[in-house]
């Protein structure tokens, strides 16, 4: 009983504290990176920051104006800058996205290593709820990729999982992407925020993306660790069953071409990932503005309260998706053993 | 009907993508669940062959997103 429980702490300190560090920070590595090059094309960025000025300029086109307040409506793709400036010539941006990322993840850290500085045989408070995440997650994760692969997967899946849940409600909290700034309309009311200064990083493609090639890497590391590159070769273009003779001839060149498919797939893995994620976490930001918007002056608070609910129940399916897609990528192209777990 | 028919644009595969792959997925998921009211013991692998599934049905969307003009 002892040995389990010190097991199972010092797995609990080095999951929380070691992993999400690391991951934290290839993932401000990787954000930052993608915000210097942002993959997603922003128009509606680029409409907004262009509205104030042109606003201020002169009286425009009306054409333009109506075009740039139809764009204001909802979220934009683009997380908004909130720091833009050069330093020794380094551009240095940081945006909404990244500014409520680095607190949810300064805020697991600290809690997890305040819940773990004085741990007990009988865990209460702090220690305990992080315990019982840590420990359900495994039991979780060991039934469907199996003992082995959880050991040394395990930290990986328990810190995306946390990290992604934790975004996701963080990002319900109101407040969040409605303090800030925005353009108040003719009649002089501010109905929308045009740059919000937290906003749900789920609903920025920049982060979804980065998860998702942090996966893709680390699935490679672990298939090459395991299987080795010939094994890895044969896993995807070797012919499986056993045939003989000519048979076995034919299988060899339809399993070739089966390996071709299979890569497709696999590259496409990182883009289904992150649109998945960032699909529903921008869909269900866009929800609860229209609804607030929909709902008027009088009625804006009530509309929205059934969705939030519903986002409560996607934001932690989505990162469950998120954990179990990648657990499951992972298990398939384990040699045969690991399958025999089920 | 036939004008209105030729004057639609947009990315209309887009619309159809997203509908077939809603109806894979709820298939997926209504079989999952059926499977799971005969078998409970089974819960965890019909759980990894339904993920599995929903991410493949739902990968032709993202197909029909790079196939759009």
């Amino acid at each position: 009983m002892m040995t389990c429980f010190s097991i199972l702490t010092r797995r609990t300190r080095r999951v929380i504290g070691g992993g999400l560090l690391g991951v934290c920070a290839l993932l401000w590595a990787g954000g930052a990176a993608w915000a210097k090059a942002p993959v997603v094309p922003q128009p509606a960025t680029a409409a907004v920051e262009a509205a104030p000025a042109e606003a201020a300029a002169a009286p425009a086109k009306p054409e333009h104006k109506a075009e740039a307040v139809e764009k204001e409506e909802g979220l934009p793709q683009g997380a908004p800058l909130l720091i833009d400036t050069r330093i020794h010539g380094e551009p240095i941006q940081v945006n909404s996205s990244m500014l409520i990322t680095w607190i949810v993840a300064i805020v697991l850290i600290i809690s997890a290593q305040v819940a773990t500085r004085r741990m007990k045989d009988v865990p209460q408070g702090g220690q305990n709820f992080w315990e019982w995440v840590v420990e359900s997650l495994y039991n979780f994760l060991q039934g469907i990729i199996g003992p082995s692969l959880v050991r040394r997967t395990f930290w990986f899946f328990a810190t995306i999982f946390i990290f992604i849940l934790s975004l996701n409600w963080f990002s319900l909290i109101p407040g969040v992407g409605t303090i800030g700034w925005g353009v108040p309309n003719e009649a002089g009311a501010l109905t929308h925020i045009t740059h919000p200064l937290l906003r749900g990083p789920n609903a920025d493609l920049n982060m979804t993306l980065a998860m998702a090639m942090l996966f893709f890497f680390f699935w490679i590391v672990w298939a090459l660790q395991v299987n080795g590159v010939r094994g890895f070769l044969m896993h995807l273009f070797g012919p499986k069953g056993d045939t003989k003779g000519f048979m076995k001839l034919l299988m060899v060149v339809v399993f070739f071409f089966v390996g071709l498919l299979e890569i497709v797939s696999i590259l496409f893995r990182p883009v289904s990932l992150s649109f998945r994620l960032f699909g529903n976490i921008f869909a269900g930001e866009n929800t609860l503005e229209t609804m607030t918007a929909l709902g008027g002056p009088w009625f804006g608070w009530l509309l929205p309260i059934p969705f939030y609910f519903l986002e409560l129940l996607v934001g932690f399916v989505q990162a469950m998706v998120f954990m179990l897609l990648t657990a499951v990528f992972t298990l398939l192209i384990m040699p045969e053993e690991g399958h025999e777990h089920h | 009907m036939i004008p209105i028919l030729a004057e639609l644009t947009g990315n209309l595969h887009i619309g159809l993508a997203a509908l077939g792959a809603a109806l894979g997925v709820g298939f997926i998921g209504m079989k999952a669940s059926e499977a799971v009211g005969r078998n409970p013991g089974a819960a965890t692998p019909i759980l990894v062959q339904a993920i599995l599934s929903t991410a493949f049905a739902e990968g032709i969307v993202f197909f029909a997103i790079y196939l759009a003009r």
